[in-house]
């Protein structure tokens, strides 16, 4: 089965999102994948990228490394940064969802937003990087 | 992003056009703010052609909502994508914000 694959280089600033966004609807395209998953693509790569530029490498000026590949129903989406160690599997508290308006703070919601994306999600410390492997399947 | 609004039957309806994300949640949540008068006691934000949110503008639109619930006006969103609407449930926002599947809906149940 022939596999579809892109790797995008993001400079570590929200403004890049835009460019972000457009390498993910091509490769949507050329993978032929539904509209529901180039959403939950770009909030997963959206939340992570964010989350290291607003808080794990804050201030940081080397790129975040992305890769996307579609082999059949299953997709693939890995993305590595320098900065501090962080594991969203193990550093990220789920957010309670039974508090009023009021209580509710502000934030968190992000990294439980892609959690819930994602089929797998494998967390690794490599050569100074964090390596995050996340694996969704399209639903027939 | 674009926002437009108008008054009817009562409430400010703010029409949300595009995508909100990190890179213009904030200027989305002050455009919402800055359009929302002294005597608005009722305000829907409409999101038909928002075809795109993140965490980033869920945290504008739980402010938006705090600011609202302080002031003792009422707030709604209504005409949810699919997506987006999938959005709220996960992160529990159709618990604290009223959903509408329409503008009309939303009007007559706030408005008046």
């Amino acid at each position: 089965m022939a596999t579809v694959s892109t790797s995008i280089r993001m400079q570590p600033d929200a403004k890049e999102l835009d460019t972000v966004f457009e390498e993910v609807h091509e490769f949507a395209n050329k993978a032929d994948l539904p509209e529901g998953l180039v959403f939950q693509l770009k909030l997963i790569l959206e939340e992570l990228a964010l989350n290291v530029i607003n808080y794990g490498n804050k201030g940081g000026t080397e790129p975040i490394e992305i890769r996307l590949a579609a082999q059949g129903e299953t997709i693939v989406v890995e993305i590595s940064d320098v900065g501090q160690p962080f594991d969203p599997l193990k550093d990220a508290p789920a957010p309670d969802l039974e508090l009023s308006l009021e209580e509710r703070p502000i934030g968190g919601l992000g990294l439980y937003l892609v959690k819930t994306m994602v089929d797998e999600m494998h967390y690794r410390w490599e050569d100074g990087r964090n390596h995050l492997t996340l694996i969704t399947r399209v639903l027939a | 992003m674009d926002i437009t609004s108008q008054r009817t039957d009562g409430a400010l309806i703010v029409s949300a056009e595009g995508r909100v994300d990190g890179a213009n949640a904030r200027k989305f949540q002050k455009a919402v703010e800055n359009v929302i008068g002294d005597g608005d006691s009722a305000v829907v934000l409409d999101m038909e052609s928002l075809s795109y949110i993140s965490s980033a503008g869920l945290r504008s639109i739980l402010l938006i909502a705090k600011g609202l619930q302080k002031r003792n006006s009422k707030f709604a969103v209504c005409s949810l994508q699919g997506p987006i609407r999938e959005v709220f449930r996960i992160v529990g926002f159709d618990k604290i914000v009223s959903i509408y599947d329409s503008q009309g809906d939303a009007v007559k149940a706030l408005g008046g």
